[in-house]
């Protein structure tokens, strides 16, 4: 074969190699073989093992397609992470042609097959000065096998296009189309002790400083953090130890020092070669001491600068191993979720008539602090949490590798939440008040009647409960807002339309047919339970079911999160609301204003001080939302978006903007909203078909409606103000995309009639 | 000679030359430039009103039939169904923005034939996978119809102005 367009270059060799062929790590890794240091043995499969698989496959037209439906910035992170998954699917799925597969099969066969390996990303410019790959694409330990080794090399090719390294590659301007990767196949060698090293302190490069960590076993714990590692800083212009810090590990308390002087004195002077080598300060990762001491990869430092919060850089670290996912399940589930619960409760049980101002003041301000306190546990918790779905998705595909790579989210069926047992006894009232058609007729003159005006729930249970047969149905009605509908939805009490919750399950009572209570076509779930366990085999089944229990708990969480979220921020409303009702009865506060969080401090001080004259709310004055279609001769007729859920269905669109329009919604109608919100998917099973702004395969629209088998598009840019209320659409959830309106070519007929109609008038 | 294959324009348009060609260099030439060429442009009528789409195509190695595959929310899918007489429009114009007389260029007219799923889909939605990966998911979808279009003749046209007929 013409050297250059080798597959395979051992590592022995690998040093006469361009990096462009072999990539950064393994350039570098050979380099430093032929300095002299060790390193395990190995080989490298070039780029142009890649770029044939590549080609061969066709895969460069599936990733043009995949990231080329929507602009990359219009991209929520969830959709590049959907796009990268189908990306990885398309990946596992491919033929590993027989002209790459066999070179690499023979330089195992070299290496030793019965030899544990790594598999390590190696890409060309993967580590340079200004830019570091670190962690992105991946690396895997403890392969082995033949069909172990292929399937590695596949997933650290796909690699190249996970979430993670397509958004580093946008921040940096770079095209990942003109990106290649090299695979290093090394022996895995284990070492009583491992860890890492830094040529200069990555956070403060200029002080003369450099660090060593180590800790017992293999490298991968500690740089996964699975290891608690004990760190020594030394001087770096002399290598003297200027600071000791023992590791938190299990079993051994105190820790006996992992290092002596000498180990660390050899590891400083290994710094010192490499950085003399390279002419940079190294981040060195090495395995065993003394004559086995191996480096097993070195890169030049890097220090990074933290993100904001709202930069979608933020959701890369939003990639929890299974330690982590493991700590955050009994975190969340033992202590957060029961205590946001508790805390909810609390508050829907507080009489506050009872409290003088200063005391409602008080209260108010406790709840506002109570929120904020939640909605920071949100982010730092249940967000990193909900990845337990996300980890269950690679973990089913690697093992199963369906055709579809959603496949799994039919594990996550028949999971008992808040929102489907609020949505079961919904659908309990439904068929109650079937059961009385005379009751349901009552009620729908009562809601629909233009005189009649139910401001307070006070009123419409009166109303209610007068009706014949009323009683029994409006107890259900009141359990119903206390219980499941004390919640927040677009800055609004849902509990406060009553009449829009009423209307819903009138729509609902009155639709062909009921929708099913959950927990049903469980056989579904135990044949994909089957499957994945079948395909790990019995000695990883107690690893699989531990990633499928973390999945469902994490998805059935993110959910509940929501609605008991939701719950605290609906009673911190309440809060607000009776200290506006007093400020209004005692003539200081203008009735019929709204107050929000941002006129909590004006509510609460005006409360204390009861003696202070009239109280002025700021209140923005809420635009109503416009069309953009209004203001634009451009009209969408097609509107692309991911597709979250199969089907294909024409309806009329409802817009949901707020809890005042959920009681417009009416069965067969195109629900059109920003999100499908855990407080609004009573709506879902009435929905002919889903349009969301918001993107994603595993948010809750696209899962609920996967679930029960309603069409859904979602990641349509600004999809509620580019349609209109009862506009006719077709919702293509196998294709996503939405088409707006008929084929129809009226403007062209009337321009050729008008037309038809002149010449007539000149031919007189 | 049936309706579809009556002649489609008076040979004196735009004073160029029609001949009947079968001369096999220009089949070869027609084959190039099909092969050549992943797009094209379907056109329909509905209404009395022309109308033209950017697709995706195959084709059968004679050149007899093209296939390719389009959502049934969209017009052309109504279209179709309207009116089965289609044009093909396939020019290499990319190759050769900067010259005009350098442009091959052919209308291929004909009929097209919706397929059902079935032997024949599987066998026509393979050819178009084989030249465009990207559509496997929408030829497996069900809101996808995938159609045969039966040629009737090519016409191709060179160095601006120079148009010769082919029939397959």
């Amino acid at each position: 074969m013409d050297p250059l367009n080798r597959i395979i270059i051992p590592l022995s060799r690998a040093a006469e190699a361009e990096e462009k062929l072999i990539g950064g790590k393994a350039a570098k890794l050979s380099r430093l073989l032929r300095a002299g240091f060790r390193i395990p043995d190995g080989f490298c499969i070039t780029v142009h093992a890649y770029r044939r698989f590549i080609k061969l496959n066709r895969l460069d037209d599936k990733i043009k397609f995949e990231l080329g439906r929507k602009s990359f910035e219009s991209m929520r992170w969830e959709e590049i992470w959907d796009a990268a998954l189908r990306i990885r699917s398309a990946f596992q799925t491919a033929e590993l042609p027989t002209g790459i597969k066999d070179p690499i099969v023979k330089a195992f066969v070299q290496l030793g097959t019965e030899k544990t390996l790594a598999v390590r990303s190696t890409a060309p410019k993967e580590d340079s000065a200004r830019a570091s790959f670190a962690g992105l694409h991946e690396s895997y330990v403890g392969v082995k096998g033949e069909k172990g080794l292929l399937d590695a090399v596949r997933l650290v090719w796909a690699s190249l296009w996970s979430d993670a390294a397509l958004l580093y590659q946008h921040e940096l301007g770079l095209d990942p189309l003109n990106s290649s990767m090299a695979v290093v196949v090394q022996e895995l060698v284990e070492e009583h002790i491992s860890g890492v090293a830094f040529g200069c302190d990555p956070r403060n490069p200029k002080s003369d400083r450099a660090i060593i960590e180590a800790v017992p076993g293999l490298c991968r714990d500690l740089v996964d953090g699975v290891l608690d590692p004990s760190r020594w800083i030394l001087k770096r212009s002399s290598g003297q130890v200027i600071e000791t810090r023992s590791g938190e590990r299990e079993k051994e308390k105190p820790p006996a020092p992992l290092l002596s002087a000498d180990d660390l004195r050899q590891i400083y002077h290994a710094l010192q070669g490499i950085e003399t080598l390279f002419g940079w300060p190294p981040d060195v990762e090495w395995t065993g001491i003394d004559e086995q001491f191996t480096l097993l990869q070195a890169r030049p430092v890097t220090t990074s600068e933290p993100k904001p919060r709202d930069d979608k850089a933020y959701y890369l670290t939003l990639r929890p191993g299974e330690r982590r996912l493991k700590e955050l399940a009994k975190r969340v589930t033992r202590e957060l979720i029961p205590q946001l619960q508790d805390e909810g409760e609390n508050m829907a049980a507080e009489d506050m008539s009872q409290l003088d101002d200063g005391g409602l003041a008080e209260v108010i301000d406790s709840r506002q602090r109570s929120l904020e306190k939640w909605k920071k546990i949100y982010w730092d918790d249940f967000i990193p949490f909900a990845h337990g779905v996300r980890h269950l998705a690679t973990y089913y595909n690697d093992a199963v590798r369906p055709r579809d790579p959603y496949e799994f989210v039919g594990l996550l069926k028949g999971q008992s939440m808040i929102s489907t047992a609020r949505n079961d006894k919904i659908v309990d009232l439904a068929r109650q008040l079937r059961a009385q058609p005379a009751l349901m007729e009552s009620l729908d003159r009562l809601t629909a009647g233009p005189d009649v005006r139910f401001d307070s729930r006070e009123g419409l249970s009166a109303h209610m409960a007068a009706q014949p047969g009323g009683v029994e149905l409006t107890a259900a009605f009141e359990h119903l807002l206390d219980h499941y509908m004390d919640v927040s939805y677009g800055g609004e009490r849902v509990k406060n339309q009553p009449v829009q919750v009423l209307k819903n399950i009138l729509e609902m009572a009155r639709a062909r047919k009921l929708p099913e209570a959950s927990g049903r076509d469980l056989d579904s779930v135990s044949a994909l339970e089957k499957k994945l366990l079948d395909a790990v085999g019995p000695d990883r089944r107690a690893e699989a079911e531990e990633v499928l229990s973390i999945g469902r708990v994490s998805w059935k969480l993110r959910d509940d999160d929501n609605l008991l979220l939701g719950r605290i921020e609906s009673q911190f409303i309440r809060a607000l609301n009776e200290g506006a009702e007093r400020l209004v009865s005692a003539g200081r506060l203008q009735s019929g204003v709204e107050p929000d969080d941002k006129s909590s401090a004006v509510i609460t001080s005006a409360l204390r001080n009861s003696e202070g004259g009239k109280v002025v709310i700021p209140n923005e004055e809420q635009k109503p939302p416009v069309s953009s279609r209004k203001r634009s001769k451009v009209k969408p007729r097609q509107l692309i978006g991911q597709p979250a859920a199969p089907g294909l269905v024409s309806g009329r669109v409802r817009i949901i903007r707020s809890p005042k329009d959920l009681g417009d919604f009416q069965a067969g109608e195109v629900l059109v909203c920003d999100a499908i919100q855990p407080t609004m998917t009573h709506l879902v099973p009435l929905a002919g078909a889903i349009i969301e702004r918001r993107g994603g395969m595993l948010i809750h629209g696209a899962i609920i409606a996967r679930e029960m088998g309603i069409p859904c598009v979602n990641g349509v840019e600004n999809a509620a103000e580019r349609l209109e209320d009862g506009e006719l659409v077709t919702v293509d959830g196998h294709l996503g995309i939405v088409t707006v309106g008929e084929a129809e070519f009226d403007l062209e007929v009337r321009l050729a009639n008008v037309e038809m109609e002149k010449q007539k008038c000149n031919g007189r | 000679m049936n309706e579809i294959d009556g002649p489609l324009f008076d040979a004196e348009l735009d004073g160029s030359e029609i001949k009947i060609d079968r001369n096999p260099d220009l089949a070869d030439r027609i084959h190039r430039l099909v092969s050549g060429q992943p797009f094209c442009i379907l056109c329909t009528q509905g209404q009395s009103q022309p109308y033209g789409s950017l697709i995706a195509y195959a084709f059968t190695d004679d050149l007899k039939h093209f296939f390719f595959n389009t959502q049934i929310a969209t017009r052309k899918f109504k279209l179709l169904n309207e009116c089965r007489r289609v044009a093909l429009v396939i020019d290499s114009r990319c190759q050769h923005m900067d010259d005009m007389t350098r442009v091959d260029a052919v209308t291929v007219t004909g009929k097209a034939e919706q397929i059902q799923r079935g032997p024949e889909y599987q066998q026509g939605a393979e050819k178009l996978k084989a030249r465009h990966p990207y559509l496997a998911d929408f030829l497996d979808s069900t809101s996808t119809a995938l159609f045969r279009i039966d040629v009737v003749r090519y016409l191709h046209v060179t160095r601006f102005q120079e148009l010769s007929q082919w029939i397959p």
